[in-house]
């Protein structure tokens, strides 16, 4: 729960004041064992993900198409990337994605947090009713979801018992992000309300007795108890939306019929896989990767800059 | 809930507050079971769409039961494909989660347990480090790891690289991850530091304590971090769609992405297909849902 909360005030001071030893005797040995134990760890970090965030950055100032051997070409990549419109459009339907679903999803899933924390008999057999949508793949919800969006599916007949008209939820530009959207949202709400669990049943009963005593009612309680007591949660529901919002892709693969979309729902990450292992366009892809690594770590950052405005730890 | 209700003020006789007290009760079940339900339509959908006739899915109206059981739905997308079934992408989905979550629970542990509780330089920064890899997108490394894997040599396969084959799926298990280290390093950090000093005392190395006291206390968490591997691994599509080649190295996900693609408009086949592929995770989770829960609870960890 707390590991990435607290991320932010260890990064700036790494090393601590006791860790220059003199050399030899059980310090060491202790530190050979732990070499062994982290060897895996070691490697992992420096060939497969720490490593490689660099290399990509080498890679992307390279024209690259692993037949031939990369050409340099500065930031190139980069220029043609900012004027490219099918970026651009990935970018914004990228950002519509996560501006839409992070604070509706969050706003969901604490009421359903508050509504599931009852103290009733059964209650287990129904949040997983709830928790069930938790396990199951992105691609085969997809196809559900495809068909409840057809034209002839569950959501038109249910709107037309309204009188609304049949819509083309997927084939029409403006509802298709939409459309996904709200099935993303439903997918990710199971996790977000775990979390929330949690974090209220972290909270003494005792503060709400206090509270009760002094008279405040039901929604008293919720504003001046219970939601400055879940801003931890709260603040950790949304980092991991916000960075689970950029890498949305296999919705989009399986819903853009089939692995195709249109300019209406590519998002950032379809564009890497399609410039990378579709066309082999290494050098560019990468260039893009690297650019939706900077905006996330920007915000990762601005985020984390806003947690002592509006984050109570107990 | 039912402290906090006494402990409201008192208000009215008590046999009107015990009635309100009762319907407010009732109106509870009611609203959470009407979402619930709600919450469940795409999977109830699902499942009737997929007994129905291909005719009675266009004519019928959507909320209807299926007039008969169409079990044959299920053989007719099993064995839809030439050349393979869906029990060859099952066979393959479950190969590369099981040998993931092995890597996973042997590393990840290992550098847990140096984590928590071994004293070495740099501890602080590696750790740091590791848990800075938890928020970085993974899409950042796509390229530069498709690339090592093309330049890793493999003697069987076509391309005589590990492009085409499923090591490239499951062989980076073997070589640690943030979530399982940071999760069984809280475990770790939570058990009696001593019974590692009697066994020190006892001669033990830091291996022997290791092995046969944190791993058999640490059950409950390396089951967790099974399980969510596993789901990971089982759930993933963009990997196996990047590495894997050949329509019978295929997982489940990229089969049945592949079959939509193959079988547009057959949705009673094709639910058919996605509630198979759902199952082994629906019934892991009704068994295991406490195992879940803690995981994302400890760690707020998901897919």
């Amino acid at each position: 729960m707390t590991a990435l909360t607290r991320l932010g005030d260890r990064a700036g001071r790494a090393t601590s004041p006791g860790q220059a030893r003199p050399h030899g005797g059980p310090r060491a040995r202790e530190s050979r064992w732990a070499l062994l134990f982290l060897a895996p760890t070691i490697v992992g970090l420096a060939v497969l993900s720490a490593g490689p965030i660099l290399a990509a950055f080498g890679i992307s100032l390279t024209k690259w198409d692993l037949m031939t051997p990369p050409q340099v070409v500065g930031l190139d990549n980069y220029a043609r990337l900012l004027s490219d419109d099918r970026f651009l459009k990935a970018l914004r339907n990228t950002a519509f994605y996560t501006v839409v679903s992070v604070p509706v999803g969050l706003t969901f899933a604490l009421g359903l947090g508050v509504a599931l924390n009852q103290q009733i008999r059964g209650i287990a057999w129904i949040r997983t009713a709830y928790f069930l949508p938790l396990v199951t793949s992105a691609t085969a919800i997809a196809l559900v979801w495809l068909w409840i969006y057809s034209p002839t599916g569950l959501l038109n007949n249910l709107l037309a018992t309204f009188g609304i008209s049949p819509q083309r939820w997927i084939s029409d530009p403006t509802l298709a992000m939409p459309s996904i959207i709200a099935m993303s949202i439903w997918q990710g709400l199971p996790a977000n309300v775990i979390i929330f669990l949690a974090g209220l049943q972290a909270i003494p009963v005792e503060y709400y007795d206090a509270a009760s005593v002094d008279g405040a009612g039901r929604r008293s309680r919720f504003r001046h108890v219970t939601l400055p007591l879940l801003t931890p949660s709260i603040f950790f529901t949304g980092i991991l939306a916000l960075i689970g919002s950029f890498q949305v892709f296999d919705q989009v693969y399986v819903m853009a019929n089939p692995g195709k979309p249109s300019e209406a729902t590519i998002t950032l990450v379809y564009f890497i896989y399609e410039n990378g292992f579709r066309n082999f366009k290494m050098g560019y892809a990468s260039a893009a990767s690297w650019l939706m690594f900077l905006i996330v770590a920007v915000f990762t950052i601005l985020y984390f800059r806003t947690q002592d405005r509006w984050v109570h730890y107990q | 809930m039912t402290a906090r209700v006494t402990a409201a003020p008192a208000v009215g006789r008590p046999s009107a507050r015990s009635a309100r007290k009762l319907a407010r009760k009732i109106a509870v079940y009611v609203a959470l079971i009407a979402g619930g339900l709600a919450m469940m339509i795409p999977f109830l959908w699902m499942l009737t769409t997929s007994l129905k006739t291909r005719a009675e899915v266009f004519s019928s109206s959507p909320l209807s039961f299926p007039t008969g059981l169409h079990w044959e739905n299920y053989t007719k997308m099993w064995f839809a494909l030439p050349q393979v079934t869906f029990g060859t992408f099952f066979q393959n989905s479950i190969v590369i989660a099981s040998l993931a979550t092995i890597g996973q629970l042997v590393t990840c542990s290992m550098a847990a347990y140096a984590f928590a509780m071994l004293e070495f330089r740099f501890k602080r920064v590696l750790f740091a480090l590791i848990l800075a890899t938890l928020i970085i997108p993974f899409q950042v490394v796509l390229v530069p790891n498709f690339i090592l894997y093309r330049y890793l040599p493999w003697p069987f396969s076509q391309s005589g690289n590990w492009i085409g084959t499923n090591l490239p799926l499951w062989v980076w298990a073997f070589f640690g991850g943030a979530f399982g280290t940071f999760l069984l390093r809280q475990f770790f950090l939570a058990i009696p530091r001593e019974l590692a000093d009697a066994a020190r005392v006892d001669g033990a190395n830091p291996w022997q304590i290791f092995l046969r006291i944190y791993v058999p206390l640490a059950r409950p968490a390396l089951a967790t971090l099974a399980i969510f591997q596993f789901m990971w691994s089982w759930n993933d599509l963009l990997d196996p769609l990047i590495y894997l080649r050949d329509l019978p190295t295929y997982t489940t996900t990229v089969g049945l992405a592949f079959f939509q693609g193959q079988f547009v408009g057959k949705w009673p086949e094709m639910m058919a297909g996605a509630l198979v592929s759902l199952l082994p995770m629906i019934i892991l989770f009704v068994v295991a849902q406490k195992y879940f829960v803690r995981g994302i609870a400890l760690s707020g960890l998901k897919g």
